[in-house]
């Protein structure tokens, strides 16, 4: 038994350890909240408005929606949900497949590194204008998001099928396996946890690749949009009302590849 | 066990018949190269090996005994030479020849069933066919209780027994073990020793051991092969004709135990 800003706290009771999360982060947040304000009051500057602005903007927004645009907040986030829903599936569907493939053989990973390597560096974000003119404004958003998650999913999956223990291999060669059932039945469920952790990274840099493709304003919509719009006109309570919608979604879907990741990893019985 | 029969049947050579071989070794060489670097692990090793025998390999650290296993097993190709499984040229490794890892090689994804089932499932066997076999063979293994527990669930010995398990239940000809209990303790080691012998009671399949243990090779072997250093080559065949379960404490069985270390420690005297 320890303490723990002077209270007893138990490391081994999940109540405990729960209360002094819970704790840390209010304090956490607090701090940050106060320190925002702070520089708010300090610049006395317009451009910062006081986390109680920003506050009263995003109830705003929640009650009228955007009162230049009409449209709700509710519609801009499924705008910017769909968005992003639909650049990472596409983004899964290619790179896993794509990584199994490379992962397991030399010859095609020699084949395309030197491809790779040279999109892979490319920003995300340098795309978006590029496939908005080009391909429009609804599937360029999709792909500006493709591009930010299909790279660290594939690094990841070819890293985890190249990563195989060859024992497990060489366990299936001598139970009488065939080449193609040692793929599927031994490379693919090996890689999931890498595929999971390819999805956490990938979310990551997709989520920041949405907005900032909507920055590009999409006449459809999404959070981005709605943020671009405001500081165009000023209303920069307005602006950093979005840039909490922004962090707090990115910060859910976050939560929930962690989550799938976890319990994965637990099922599959494998730690990465 | 008398003192006549022990000069009688032991510290003999075997006469090597080819008429009841098993498995038979000819000229066996195996090369790795790398480069300018060539490491001959195997030179001009020949061995016959008797249906239904238990042989186990011992020798110095790093001397090619596990290559040894890996060629018969078809997970690595001879340079030259030829190993005849009933007089025909073995191949890739097939379900003929069952294996056992050291480090088990489980399937972590998969419960202990499911393990076991593994070569049944990839032959094509009908699911309760694969069930109800699988479950034999678990049981034989003591495991019942386990049976879909997973495999980060089970102990070293435990993990092993899914490991012999799943070699077994296929029904191979040869079984492959190399250097089965190696990451247990000795205690652990002592009891799967004799499981091992009780589990092998029931099946008459031809089992090559490579072990590290003189204990081990001493209390379950038909046969031992005593291995001179790397490249790997017959020093000694001992017969061990002794009824089992043999008596570690016996002065026959420690009297041929330091026979062996003494023929070890001339080998790796050599090596340093």
């Amino acid at each position: 038994m320890s303490r723990f800003l002077g209270i007893k706290y138990d490391e081994n009771n999940k109540y405990h350890r729960f209360a002094r999360t819970a704790v840390i982060t209010v304090i956490s947040l607090s701090i940050f909240i106060f320190v925002w304000w702070a520089i708010s009051v300090i610049t006395d500057s317009t451009a910062i408005p006081t986390p109680l602005e920003t506050w009263d903007a995003l109830v705003d927004l929640y009650l009228h929606g955007d009162r230049m645009t009409k449209i709700s907040l509710g519609q801009y986030v499924s705008s910017s949900l769909s968005t992003f829903l639909k650049g990472f599936l596409l983004a899964l569907a290619v790179a896993v497949p794509t990584g199994l493939i490379l992962g397991y053989s030399k010859i095609l990973r020699d084949f395309t590194n030197p491809v790779i390597e040279v999109l892979r560096p490319i920003a995300p974000i340098a795309w978006a204008p590029i496939f908005m003119l080009s391909l429009g404004y609804s599937i360029g958003p999709i792909l500006v998001v493709f591009v930010g998650i299909f790279f660290p999913l594939l690094t990841n999956v070819v890293f985890g099928v190249r990563k195989i223990d060859p024992n497990w291999i060489d366990a299936a060669r001598t139970l009488g396996a065939s080449q193609l059932q040692i793929f599927y039945k031994v490379m693919m469920p090996a890689a999931v946890p890498y595929v999971m952790n390819g999805i956490k990274v990938g979310l990551g840099v997709g989520w920041m690749c949405i907005v900032a493709a909507e920055l590009y304003a999409t006449p459809l919509g999404g959070i981005g949009f709605y943020l671009a719009e405001q500081a165009t006109v000023g209303n920069w309570p307005g602006a950093y009302a979005a840039l909490v919608i922004i962090g707090v979604l990115g910060l859910l879907t976050i939560g929930v590849a962690d989550y799938l990741h976890r319990l994965l990893s637990k099922r599959m019985g494998m730690e990465v | 066990m008398s003192e006549e029969q022990v000069t009688e049947h032991t510290w003999t050579e075997s006469q090597v018949s080819s008429s009841n071989a098993h498995i038979t070794i000819k000229g066996l060489r195996k090369v790795f190269k790398r480069d300018e670097t060539e490491t001959v692990a195997l030179e001009d090793f020949s061995l016959d090996i008797k249906k239904g025998e238990l042989i186990t390999l011992v020798g110095p650290s790093g001397c090619g005994k596990t290559t040894i296993l890996r060629l018969i097993a078809g997970l690595t190709d001879p340079t030259s030479g030829e190993i005849l499984i009933n007089g025909k040229p073995c191949a890739a490794p097939g379900a003929d020849r069952g294996m056992v890892f050291q480090d088990f090689a489980l399937f972590p994804w998969r419960s202990v069933r499911k393990n076991v089932e593994f070569g049944l499932e990839v032959a094509g066997v009908p699911k309760e066919e694969r069930r109800e076999k699988a479950e034999r063979y678990i049981k034989l293994a003591g495991l019942e209780n386990f049976i879909d527990a997973r495999v980060h669930e089970l102990s070293g010995g435990m993990k092993q027994r899914v490991g012999i398990a799943r070699a077994l239940v296929g029904h191979p000809d040869v079984i492959l073990m190399d250097e089965p209990f190696g990451a247990l303790d000795a205690q652990t080691r002592n009891i799967m020793q004799v499981q091992l012998l009780k589990i092998l009671e029931k099946t008459d399949q031809t089992i090559v051991f490579v072990t590290h243990s003189v204990d081990e090779a001493v209390f379950l072997s038909d046969r031992i092969v005593v291995l001179t250093k790397r490249p790997a080559s017959i020093k000694e065949v001992i017969d061990i004709p002794w009824p089992r379960p043999r008596d570690r404490a016996a002065p026959e069985f420690t009297a041929l135990r330091k026979k062996i270390l003494t023929e070890l420690e001339e080998e790796n005297v050599m090596n340093y």
